[in-house]
């Protein structure tokens, strides 16, 4: 089948680019049903019900060219409401959402009524976002309102964020999930307390088994309609086949690889289909799906060709899935982005090299597809991974593609640990979604339930708590700045508004993990986690999940604060070139009047550098937020950090004024753990020696570093190896994690002119891949303004 | 570690981190200030006076003791590991700076970098000697043959230069010697001046090649900054198939051409 895969891709590619994005509300329709149809039944079963609902309900349909099937929605590309989740969320943009700036959705006049009829009224006051906001504590709100911290996200849409166990997934099917749970719910005696709980799982287990079931029967018989009106002998041989394949999984054992791959991809529809979540992660494909290669090679029914173009069709399928988030959350995270991260490299069980020949064709995939997702990463070990497969790695970044990130495999073994797992287990772990890390089939985690505004923590430490753009007293009462008598009493006000938003944000957890315990079952992805087989319980219930950690919390602006920080001791502290009065004036006016302040704050020693007066204090920063957050307990574990702002620096800054580093008010803040734009002068050896001053491996929710360069630099065999070069030592600076964007600054200018010309130019944002023209201009505006590396320096 | 002499004092221009052009891996290029050599095409021609210059608010040159030269280069000192790479010193002119130059290069070795010199030549041979056992590579500038072109465009002769290499040519050791030569059109992209420059290069044993660097006007702004004429004004750089030839021309000489 696979000789000239290129043509099918090429077409299947073209079919996509030419899709719009719409907005399904019609499985919304379906569960509101299921829900109706079981009022005063537990929560769960009612869950299921919906589920069940969807899955006999839902249109179907299977696309020219296609050779793996399925969809989340009605037709490809669809965003869809978990109305459960957040149906209110869409209530008020009913009439914008086809053209909003942000990852508009199209939303027909049909589904319009169908949302305001059918599902709309059943869910008001009743979904989590709707409890949420009727429970929310005043101080969180507060700060909420003013932009010290983001923490709707978790609200609006459910769990993902998570790796299921695939192995599991792929080698038993889900029939055999569903005889254990019918094994299991025989065992139970009603009489025994805690067994009538477990009854509702087991029950809510097997239905949606069932429903998962009889929804790749109906692509089945839908592929075999089609094959019967065929009249080209090749596609209709093809539709018999994946009759054939859907027929089989993900119920069965999947016997070859093509079945592998198809019973991953429905499972990862129907995990979808039940929580809206994004980062549903394929985890390490090229560990789990090699056993499958490796037969069908030795038996003679599998080329590299068919594999590759398996493979491809897979990357298609899983970026056709488009997330749908109201207009404030896609501002934090624009681009339609599931980040379903996907990894290769690493080590095995042993701690030897794990790299396989389809680890290059993982990577292989996004060179021939050249699509936003999956999120492709390399998780590199340096001390036993091949120095091809870097090379194979650096070839991709460089054609411009953005990915695959590259990440220090041992600091993702660290912060494995960090969470609690045993080494015995944390070797197997995988980065999940943007950069947080993850661990197969057995940890349970919110890894990004808030943000917390880092240029807001200096802000209201220079205006004693309150926000220069709302006025507003958000935080504590820290005293005028003028009084501050030496450096070190300005950073314990910084810190002591750490500390607030902390604790304020972890009342904000508290209440999700109540509200996700007692509405947010998801039976779909507790079949691939055993534990919650094991124990009887799903998997937003504590102890469910074999491992499990407490909310994780995202620091976002990390160099304006430094740069914030360091500019404050700098002029107004060690050289006296400005007292604190002017400079708070300068800040209250926004530097106006004040453009020699604003002069020398912007020459002020900058992060990004290399530079011992501006990076100081980078680790006492971030060691005191990771301490204090850890400070705090939760259901499921202690508090977690993370680097990974998303697109979140762009909204986040508006809510910034001035800040003593000399960024104006309102304007983003600094992506990633990188340096702001244009401040980082010395080089990519300077930057990278910066950014490992952050305690990297205590943010066990990952760190995010983006870095452009201009393409020519990653050009050729001496290109490559410079790049290689460049990465391994990222690794042994203990640096957790790079991203390249490999696109010169004109074809950006040129595709925000033109988007119609480059439909499927891609850039990284933060953590995943976007098509550049989706973005809204601001984000792209931001994504320009990045420091671009244009040259390894010295070439004169 | 015990540095070097390291309170000596030179004139430093600056200092760039991850370069790959002048030398192996990434390397930190520690550009001296003060060059002999007046050269027409010069892109930096904030590096030829010897003392501090102030130009339009830029300050051209800085006194560092090597102690804090030593300081800078150690910043990379994990991406020289992994690379191969280290410190090249560049100008200016590294001769004319021997004493620092020396120490420099000296501690560079003792803390394992790679070490690299560009230099145009122009100093006492006992001077290029004492730095020959601390170096890994030589980039040596070979601009023209003839004497009196030289004398024109580059302000002197250049029998020193062409002694200095045949002497080198001479010398043990486990140093790479490369040659590097500016192409610069009308100045010696003649036919005849590359047939000189390869015929020369052809005679070096221990040579291992010669680089042609195409002229480039990345130093115009700067002259404008310091307020001096640009005397290259109206010289074009040259097309890529103009290039073509002149390795074509160098390399039929016997020399290996980059």
């Amino acid at each position: 089948m696979a000789e000239n895969y290129m043509e099918r891709i090429e077409a299947l590619r073209q079919q996509y680019l030419a899709t719009r994005v719409d907005m399904d509300v019609y499985n919304a329709k379906y569960v509101t049903e299921g829900f109706r149809d079981t009022e005063g039944l537990p929560w769960m079963i009612q869950k299921a019900t919906g589920y069940k609902y969807e899955c006999e309900r839902k249109q179907i349909y299977i696309q020219d060219h296609e050779l793996l099937v399925g969809g989340v929605g009605f037709k490809p590309r669809c965003g869809i409401l978990n109305p459960d989740s957040a149906s209110g969320v869409i209530e008020r943009e009913v009439d914008t959402i086809s053209t909003r700036p942000f990852d508009p959705f199209y939303l027909s006049d049909e589904g319009k009524q169908v949302y305001l009829n059918d599902v709309k009224d059943y869910w008001k006051n009743k979904c989590v976002l709707d409890r949420w906001n009727l429970m929310l504590p005043d101080d969180v709100k507060r700060l909420r309102a003013n932009g010290a911290i983001f923490i709707d996200r978790k609200a609006v849409r459910g769990y993902g964020e998570t790796t299921v166990d695939w192995r599991m997934i792929v080698n038993k099917g889900i029939g055999a999930l569903k005889k254990e749970a019918e094994e299991a719910l025989a065992k139970l005696d009603d009489a025994v307390p805690g067994d009538l709980e477990k009854s509702f799982f087991y029950k809510s287990e097997i239905m949606v088994a069932d429903a998962i079931i009889h929804l790749s029967h109906r692509h089945a018989d839908l592929a075999e309609k089609m094959a019967s009106e065929c009249a080209d002998e090749t596609r209709k041989a093809e539709l018999l086949k994946i009759a054939e394949v859907c027929r089989w999984v993900p119920e069965h054992p999947a016997r070859n690889f093509y079945e592998a791959c198809q019973s991953i991809l429905t499972y990862e529809y129907a995990c979808y289909m039940e929580q809206n979540a994004s980062s549903y992660n394929l985890g390490r494909l090229d560990q789990y799906l090699y056993p499958f290669y490796k037969a069908d090679k030795e038996a003679g029914i599998l080329t590299d060709e068919d594999a590759q173009e398996l493979l491809d069709c897979l990357w298609i399928k899983i970026a056709e899935m488009s997330l749908f988030q109201d207009e404030v959350t896609a501002q934090y995270a624009a681009g339609y982005c599931i980040t379903v991260q996907t990894s290769c490299g690493g080590i095995d069980e042993y701690g030897s090299d794990a790299t396989n020949e389809l680890s290059y064709m993982m990577i292989q995939a996004t060179e021939d597809v050249k699509f936003k997702e999956p999120n492709l990463s390399v998780t590199y070990s340096i001390s036993k991974n091949p120095d091809s497969l870097l090379n194979k790695a650096v070839e991709c970044i460089g054609m411009g593609l953005t990915m695959p990130a590259v990440y220090s495999n041992d600091v993702g073994v660290r912060m494995m640990l960090n969470k609690g797992v045993p080494l015995s287990e944390a070797w197997d772990w995988n980065p999940c979604g943007c950069v947080e890390t993850n661990l197969s089939g057995k940890l349970k985690e919110y890894t990004d339930i808030a943000d917390i505004n880092m240029g807001a923590m200096v802000e209201f430490a220079l205006n004693d708590g309150k926000s220069r753009i709302t006025g507003e007293q958000v935080s504590v009462h820290t005293g005028d700045p003028r009084n501050f008598k030496t450096f070190e009493d300005f950073f314990n006000a910084v810190k002591k508004h750490i500390d607030f938003a902390v604790d304020a944000i972890t009342s904000g957890n508290q209440l999700l993990d109540y509200l996700s315990m007692n509405y947010r079952p998801v039976p779909v992805l507790s079949l691939g986690f055993p534990h919650c087989m094991e124990a009887g319980m799903d998997y937003s219930q504590p102890g469910a999940a074999k491992y499990s950690v407490g909310g994780g919390v995202i620091t976002v602006g990390q160099a304006d604060i430094v740069n914030s920080v360091a500019a404050v001791k700098y002029l107004v502290f060690d050289e006296k070139k400005v007292t604190m009065d002017q400079l708070v004036k300068a800040l209250d006016a926004d530097f106006v009047g004040y453009e020699d302040v604003q002069a020398m704050c912007l020459t002020a020693p900058k992060y990004g550098n290399d530079d011992e007066r501006a990076d100081f204090c980078v680790g006492e920063i971030f060691t005191h937020v990771v301490d204090q957050f850890e400070k705090y307990d939760t259901k499921f574990g202690k508090m977690t950090c993370g680097m990974l702002p998303v697109s979140g620096n762009t909204p986040i800054g508006q809510w910034v004024g001035a800040l003593p580093s000399g960024r104006n008010a309102r304007t983003p803040l600094t992506d990633g753990i990188g340096a702001t734009g244009g401040t980082d002068v010395n080089g990519p050896t300077a930057l990278l020696k910066s950014v490992s001053r952050i305690p990297h491996a205590r943010f066990t929710q990952g760190t995010q570093l983006n870095m452009k360069f201009e393409p020519e630099m990653l050009q050729g065999e001496i290109g490559i190896a410079h790049g290689m070069n460049m990465l391994k030592t990222m690794c042994m600076l203990d640096v957790y994690h790079a991203q390249i964007n490999c696109v010169d600054r004109q074809t950006l200018l040129d595709a925000q002119a033109h988007p119609e010309s480059h439909r499927d130019l891609l850039i990284r944002v933060a953590g995943y891949t976007a098509f550049f023209v989706e973005l809204g201009k601001e984000t792209q505006d931001e994504i320009i303004g990045r420091t671009e590396i244009d040259s390894w320096a010295g070439c004169g | 570690m015990e540095v070097f002499e390291k309170d000596r004092q030179g004139m430093v221009l600056r200092i760039e981190r991850s370069s790959v052009h002048d030398g192996d891996g990434f390397r930190t290029v520690v550009f001296l200030k003060g060059c002999p050599l007046r050269c027409q095409w010069c892109s930096t021609p904030e590096s030829q006076s010897f003392g501090v210059e102030r130009a339009q608010g830029n300050v051209y040159g800085t006194l560092m003791t090597v102690e804090e030269v030593m300081k800078e280069l150690r910043k990379d000192s994990l991406f020289f590991f992994v690379s191969g790479g280290g410190v090249t010193l560049s100008g200016g002119e590294v001769l004319a700076q021997p004493e620092f130059s020396l120490a420099l290069l000296k501690n560079a070795k003792r803390e394992g970098f790679n070490t690299a010199i560009e230099t145009c030549l122009f100093g006492p041979w006992e001077h290029v000697k004492a730095l020959l056992p601390y170096l890994d590579t030589v980039y040596a500038d070979v601009k023209l043959i003839s004497g009196k072109a030289h004398k024109e465009y580059c302000g002197v002769f250049n029998d020193l230069i062409l002694d200095n290499l045949r002497q080198m040519d001479r010398e043990p050791g486990r140093f790479r010697l490369v040659v590097r030569t500016p192409v610069i059109p009308g100045v010696n992209d003649s036919d005849e001046e590359l047939r000189l420059i390869g015929g020369f290069c052809g005679s070096l044993k221990r040579l291992d090649h010669i680089q042609l660097l195409p002229y480039h006007k990345l130093g115009t702004a700067t002259y404008e900054k310091l307020g001096r004429p640009y005397e290259l004004a109206g010289t074009p750089t040259p097309t890529q198939e103009r290039m073509a030839r002149c390795r074509e021309i160098v390399g039929s000489c016997g020399v290996q051409v980059r």
